[in-house]
């Protein structure tokens, strides 16, 4: 029974919180700490309350007692024993008699007042030794006391009154008799008092035993119940420990699989934009082509309808008799040239189609005219009017194609600002200044298309971002652009918008790109795969 | 096609051409030059105004797109601030309906889309050129008549436009000699006269009382016979 409830105790330890089982930990060494320590200043206190009933009131009440049996044995009875010989006068014997009778009196009074003083016992006493009374025997006590007083009053008497006069001898002896008897009272009082003292003494050894005992219980418990509660701490410091140990493995885990599948997807992602990035270039070169084949288309137009002429003047010509052979010689001259045009200007867009992955070194100006030659359809349709400012015949060596590319795009581009802003007919000028500055070519693009609003221009380098309506563009011109030149050229392409005096006439609120590309690098061939 | 009968109408008119691709203005000049009487090949607007200032032209064939300008815009010029109505035929790559619009708008006349097909633009000439042509012929006719009936009996030719102006839809002439002499002073004998030589020349053919048929052909054989 009384171990199912420990063990429920133990139990509901085990169960209580890390908190509560510290802090009672914490409580059970305060409290055992409190209880040594008062034990232990009980039991100092008792051994030297001890000490000073031992000397005070037992020792000094035993000298006094032996004092006042000298006194009778010394005093007294030599004086006696000298008065009857005779070597002293009575009076003499008188004053030394009164003297030793007086030295008794006093004793005789402070011991009893010691004894009377005895009876406070300390409380400490009370509360450790209920059982001290058996041994002092009060009623003996006070019974030798009575007699010894008697005898002492009896004494007195025949001392003072019974020695007057002579024959002293009968009387002598009778007080040498109650002198004796004294002495034996005495002694009989020295042995009580002796024997409560060594009862005392035992008693304070009982008493020292059971504090040591008790202090010794107190520790043990103090010490167990720390022991048990340190165990039961330590387990639960264990579980914890053990807790947090598989959490972290856990979550270790748990990260490194986080990592792991990141890592997969990071890097399926990044395959995934590549074939985007490849997707992307891809589409950017068929709107380019649908752009360029537009333009082959108009550029072909033209011959061909001269063409058509010239073959149906043969008929007509012929119709009307007048076929002469100066007249064939002509038109043919003619229909070959226009023919060989033709033929050069499919040379040209074929040309900036191939797939050229090469570096190679060119004039700046040389690529931006071919540019604008190629969007000449463009230029011409919407009236609009270039101005190339080539400061100086720079050359590079990149990608001559990627960077035609790019000036078609942006093109394209001043071409789609002018039709949405809706900019004067005879008003719409792109013009391009280059300029060499520590090796780095610098390309100014401007259009006076009204720039780029504010909400728009921090996005027009992203993909698939238009403002154009509908079919008008696919959003990743500028996108491309960017990715050549920084990626492919190293250079860095931006926007701002500026006033601007072109021709030195109006200022025009205009769009600015600027292009700066390193004239040289140390790259060979091209790194993107497209 | 038309035969080259019909497009010798051409050959009385001149033409303005606005066209800014050279080689085509040339080509198509050196062939329209064959079929009309003056062709004034011009490449700007500018050009072209002068020649409209200084020379009499009966109808302008535009290019739509010209270098740097629009040839719709500079026809609406000519009708509007000029107040120049000529006949207008417009050539043009785009089949745009904004152009279209914009053509229907101007009311011109007609329409060609690139490349040139040369009897469509001779046959669009012709059908723009025919009323200005009818409309010549008509005048002179009338001419002709007024200058006939100067030389001759006046009465007979009145009589002849009073039956051509009282035939009903399907050639026939009702009316008596009384009803005729009514309307135009002349004598019974005279109208006999004439009604006899004109169903001679089987032109007015008695069909009932009072009933006679003009007939058309009869002339037209005359004529041939002539």
């Amino acid at each position: 029974m009384k171990n199912s409830t420990l063990s429920k105790l133990l139990f509901f330890y085990e169960k209580l919180d890390f908190k509560y089982k510290t802090s009672f930990l914490v409580f059970i060494i305060a409290g055992g700490m409190l209880w040594i320590i008062i034990f232990s200043q009980l039991s100092v206190f008792i051994i030297k309350h001890d000490f000073d009933i031992l000397f005070e009131t037992r020792t000094q009440n035993l000298i006094k007692l032996e004092k006042i049996k000298d006194t009778y044995n010394v005093n007294i009875q030599d004086t006696l024993l000298d008065l009857a010989a005779k070597e002293i006068s009575y009076k003499q014997a008188k004053d030394v008699l009164e003297l030793g009778l007086g030295i008794i009196d006093k004793n005789w009074d402070e011991y009893k007042k010691s004894t009377s003083l005895d009876e406070s016992e300390s409380f400490i006493k009370d509360l450790l030794s209920d059982d001290q009374g058996f041994y002092e025997n009060k009623i003996l006590k006070q019974n030798i006391m009575k007699n010894i007083n008697e005898k002492l009053n009896k004494i007195k008497t025949q001392l003072q009154y019974g020695l007057q006069s002579e024959p002293r001898t009968k009387k002598l002896s009778d007080i040498y008799l109650q002198i004796d008897s004294i002495s034996v009272y005495i002694t009989s009082l020295i042995n009580y008092d002796l024997s409560i003292t060594v009862n005392e003494k035992r008693n304070t050894q009982k008493n020292f035993n059971t504090i040591l005992i008790l202090s010794i219980i107190a520790i043990f418990l103090v010490f167990l119940l720390s022991i048990i509660l340190s165990i039961f701490i330590i387990n639960n410091f264990m579980i914890l420990h053990n807790s947090l140990e598989q959490k972290v493995t856990d979550k270790t885990k748990e990260l490194t699989e986080l990592n792991n599948y990141l890592e997969i997807k990071v890097s399926k992602e990044v395959a995934q934009n590549r074939k985007k990035d490849i997707i992307m270039f891809q589409q950017a070169r068929f709107a380019s082509l649908g752009e360029m084949l537009n333009n082959i288309a108009h550029q072909w137009r033209q011959p061909l309808g001269s063409l058509t002429m010239i073959v149906q003047g043969f008929q007509t010509k012929s119709d009307l008799g007048k076929l002469t052979p100066e007249y064939i010689d002509d038109k043919v001259k003619d229909a070959l040239m226009l023919a060989n045009n033709m033929s050069n200007t499919l040379e040209d867009f074929k040309n900036f189609f191939r797939p050229d992955k090469t570096r190679k070194e060119f004039f700046i100006k040389e690529c931006l005219e071919h540019s604008f030659e190629l969007s000449k359809y463009i230029l011409d349709e919407n009236g609009i009017k270039s101005i190339l400012e080539i400061r100086k015949d720079i050359k590079i060596n990149t990608f001559y194609n990627e960077l035609s590319h790019v000036f078609l795009n942006l093109i394209n581009n001043s071409k789609d600002a002018f039709l949405s802003t809706d900019v004067d007919k005879n008003d719409r000028i792109i013009k391009v200044i280059t300029k060499l500055h520590k090796g780095t070519l610098h390309i100014s693009f401007i259009d006076n298309g009204g720039g780029i609003p504010d909400e728009v221009a921090p996005k027009i380098f992203e993909p698939y971002y238009t403002t154009k309506y509908k079919s008008a563009g696919t959003g990743i011109g500028l996108y491309m652009s960017k990715q050549i030149i920084e990626k492919h050229m190293d250079g860095i392409i931006s926007q701002k918008n500026i006033m601007h005096k072109i021709d030195g006439k109006i200022n025009y609120k205009c769009s600015l790109f600027t292009i700066k590309i390193p004239t040289k690098t140390d790259k060979g061939e091209m790194d993107a795969k497209q | 096609m038309q035969s080259n009968n019909d497009l010798n109408i051409l050959s009385r008119f001149n033409i303005l051409y606005l066209e800014d691709d050279e080689q085509l203005l040339k080509q198509t000049t050196d062939i329209l030059e064959d079929f009309v009487n003056k062709i004034y090949p011009v490449s700007t607007s500018k050009e072209a105004m002068e020649v409209l200032l200084n020379n009499k032209v009966d109808v302008i064939i535009s290019d739509i797109l010209l270098e740097d300008e629009n040839g719709i815009e500079f026809l609406q010029y000519l009708k509007n601030e000029k107040n120049i109505n000529i006949p207008t035929i417009l050539t043009t790559a785009h089949t745009d309906t904004k152009y279209l619009l914009d053509a229907i708008k101007l009311k011109v006349e007609n329409y060609i889309v690139k490349p040139i097909n040369i009897k469509e633009l001779l046959n669009t000439l012709y059908v723009v050129l025919l009323p200005i042509a009818q409309k010549e012929e008509l005048s002179k006719q009338n001419n002709l008549i007024k200058v006939i009936s100067l030389v001759t009996d006046s009465k007979q030719v009145d009589v002849i436009k009073f039956i051509l102006d009282n035939l009903d839809s399907e050639n026939l002439f009702v009316a008596s000699y009384t009803d005729i002499m009514e309307k135009i002073s002349i004598s019974k004998p005279t109208l006999i006269k004439l009604f006899k030589t004109l169903a001679e020349y089987n032109v007015l053919v008695k069909t009932q009382h009072k009933t006679y048929r003009f007939n058309e052909k009869a002339l037209e054989d005359i004529s041939s016979l002539l």
